[in-house]
């Protein structure tokens, strides 16, 4: 035991111990860790705000600024995205990829998962990780095979639209699949037990309880798909059969090694933006249906309040 | 013949190299409110799980008033289970939720609102239909899972440690409404816990089971009072298991001695010799006082602590063999005239005492059912 004698005073603090404090004070706000996080988020966004700022510009500099118009959105009548061909043409054909890919892969996805996820017997754990392999290989290796695949082996295919539809469907599946299955596994067999034990077969289980229960994994999953499908550069690329069938990314690609206009910013913001609006209604879907499955704290209060009234 | 009899004859389930149920025998009469008792991992939810359809058995058959259903898929039996986490569709209101059993079954429109409206009224919450399952409480969720099974009149209700989640005390008084509602209905549950209290509460009759076996098979007293094994004895309530040498059958009971006393056991395996178990109930162990006049079946010990429990005072009293035993003495408001320390008569009524030979195995060969009152 320690007498009052024995108990030393504090150490004089120093101006660098007391800024040090500052920042790692175990009992105070996490100040390091928001700095850090801070710096990171600057890093990797101002970048992306100087383009969009640029998409903006009033004259042709995409470095000098000049003033606020949409003329390069719509008011140039040759350069602007909306009158240039070839990069209307290329919007069109992003869209048109994103949405046959999404409308593609994400049924396919969704079956494959429900397979994989209540599949227990030899062979469903090596197909299980055989799903990720898409997700890890390089999506330039996976470009050049496919390439080869539709002009040496299914010659009926080449390259142009339906190569570039089957080459983003082969990559969009998994993650259709993965964020399906995390969901398949997070609400158990309970259901579909349920389903049956009140006289559902199989498939009455499925659409009736068992699809409305995936419905935020599905739509999360087919904006994922969209979001990923109109960004994806290599595989596009690979098998674009050029003109007509370039897309967004290798329109931005070509013009900026060419001669750059402040058009390619801002093709390059519609992107974003789609891509962040399918993102974001994916999310809000996903919380607005599983909104009743997070509350804890107010059911166990509830609860409470139920024992009372009943005792 | 009641509708709803259940009869389980040799029903195995194997997991890869795990005996989950070791060939079942068991028969539940129709009407009947039957527990299957036991630790976790004792196989008494794979039981429950091949009757509903979950599982399929490795071995064995399942009758359901007589017909072999051990291969009939889920959807087709009838019967229906509420499942310890209830399992409620959650994209479902609570309408809906008791009406998908009944539109699974393509009843029409004006026969599916009046029952699911009764149901709801017999689990006592008419007018909570529009609710999502998730605006209800832990007890009204199990009140809808109760309602969604029942709404289908099903001959046997199987319910999965269905107050598993909820707490002390609302568990106490649903206890008591679901037998009253068995009692209603009349069909038969078959109830799957690991709460001997509940299990002894609601059962006409429950089996204890233990490692994918039955260790005994009884009306709540009978398994209660009268445990055939060990395992029985140790799991339902406290007991006082001695070690004791057994010397066949005397007057009034079982001759056993623990090292130089001499008792006898009037419970449990009368005729037995050799090694063997006494058990006795803390509730009948009785204390006397040292210098009490002396008699059969007693022995000096010495109280070693004393704790209350509220309603009663456990003692903890350090018998002359070396061995513990516990004595429970209600509480009448009065102080006991013991202390830490206090030299102690114990008396161990001749009817309170049961033998079980040591050998645990041995003591059960009959098939359960026998103990059933015809």
């Amino acid at each position: 035991m320690s007498t009052a004698s024995e108990v030393q005073a504090p150490a004089r603090l120093t101006a660098w111990s007391r800024s040090r404090g500052w920042l790692t004070n175990p009992w105070g706000r996490p100040r390091f860790l928001v700095l850090f996080t801070w710096a990171y988020m600057i890093w990797a966004l101002v970048p992306v705000l100087i383009a969009v700022q640029f998409s903006f510009n009033d004259s042709r500099s995409r470095t000098v600024w000049q003033g606020f118009s949409t003329r390069w959105y719509w008011g140039d009548p040759v350069d602007s995205v909306w009158h240039d061909p070839s990069l209307r043409n290329a919007l069109v054909q992003s869209l048109k990829l994103a949405t046959a890919d999404v409308l593609i892969a994400t049924p396919i996805g969704v079956l494959l998962a429900i397979g994989l996820a209540r599949w227990t017997g030899w062979g469903s754990r090596p197909s299980n990780f055989l799903m990720l392999f898409p997700l890890v290989t390089p999506e330039i290796v996976m470009g050049v095979s496919l390439l080869l695949l539709f002009t040496n082996v299914f010659t009926f295919v080449g390259t142009g639209t339906p190569a570039q539809i089957l080459g983003h469907v082969t990559f969009s599946i998994s993650y259709v699949v993965v964020i399906v299955r995390g969901r398949l596994f997070s609400i158990g067999r309970q259901y579909e037990e349920a389903a049956a034990d009140l006289g559902a077969s199989p498939t009455v289980a499925l659409t009736r309880v068992l699809l409305p229960l995936l419905t935020p994994a599905i739509i999360a999953s087919a904006a994922v798909v969209f979001a990923i499908s109109i960004d994806d550069f290599v595989i596009s690329q690979w098998l674009s059969s050029g003109g007509a069938t370039d897309t967004v990314p290798i329109q931005i690609y070509a013009a900026t090694r060419a001669a750059p206009l402040p058009s390619t910013n801002a093709i390059a913001t519609v992107m974003m933006v789609l891509t962040l609006v399918s993102v974001t209604a994916g999310y809000l879907v996903w919380r607005a249906f599983t909104r009743g499955e997070r509350r804890p704290e107010r059911k166990a209060a509830e609860e409470a309040g139920a024992a009372l009234q009943m005792g | 013949m009641a509708r709803g009899e259940i009869l389980l004859i040799g029903l195995s389930k194997r997991f890869a190299d795990v005996v989950a149920v070791d060939s079942l025998d068991l028969e539940i009469p129709g009407g009947e409110f039957f527990s299957l008792l036991g630790p976790s991992g004792c196989g008494k939810t794979t039981t429950l799980r091949m009757i509903a359809g979950f599982e399929q058995p490795s071995e064995g058959r399942i009758l359901l008033d007589g017909a072999d259903v051990a291969y009939t898929p889920p959807h087709k039996r009838n019967v229906n289970t509420v499942f310890q986490n209830y399992a409620l569709f959650p994209h479902l209101n609570v309408f809906d939720n008791i009406a998908f059993g009944l539109r699974r079954a393509k009843r029409p429109k004006n026969e599916v609102r009046p029952r699911v409206e009764e149901a709801l009224e017999l689990v006592q919450l008419g007018g909570l239909g529009k609710r999502k399952s998730s605006e209800l409480s832990g007890g009204q969720q199990q009140r809808v899972a109760l309602a969604r099974a029942l709404v289908l009149n099903p001959a046997v209700l199987l319910l999965d440690e269905p107050l598993g989640a909820l707490d002390a005390k609302l568990r106490k008084t649903l206890q008591i409404e679901l037998k009253t509602l068995q009692q209603e209905v009349g069909i038969t549950f078959l109830y799957v816990t690991h709460d001997q209290e509940e299990a002894l509460t609601m059962s006409d009759r429950l089996a204890v089971m233990n490692n994918g076996r039955i260790e005994q098979v009884g009306s709540p007293r009978d398994v209660y009072e009268e445990p055939e094994t060990l395992f029985v004895a140790d799991f339902l309530g406290v007991s006082n298991l001695m070690d004791a040498a057994a010397h066949g059958a005397g007057d009034a009971g079982c001759r056993v001695t623990l090292e130089r006393f001499e008792l006898e056991a009037g419970g449990g395996e009368r005729d037995t010799t050799g090694p063997a178990k006494v058990v006795i109930r803390p509730e009948r162990v009785e204390l006397e006082r040292r210098d009490d006049p002396s008699g059969p079946n007693r022995l000096p010990g010495m109280v070693e602590r004393l704790v209350y429990v509220g309603s009663a005072v456990q003692v903890l009293v350090r018998v002359a063999t070396g061995e513990k035993l516990q004595a429970l003495v209600q509480n009448t408001g009065q102080a006991l005239p013991y202390e830490q320390g206090t030299p102690v008569q114990i008396h161990l009524p001749v009817d309170a005492l049961r033998v079980l030979s040591a050998g645990e195995r041995a003591v059960r060969q009959e098939p359960e059912t026998d103990t059933v009152p015809a």
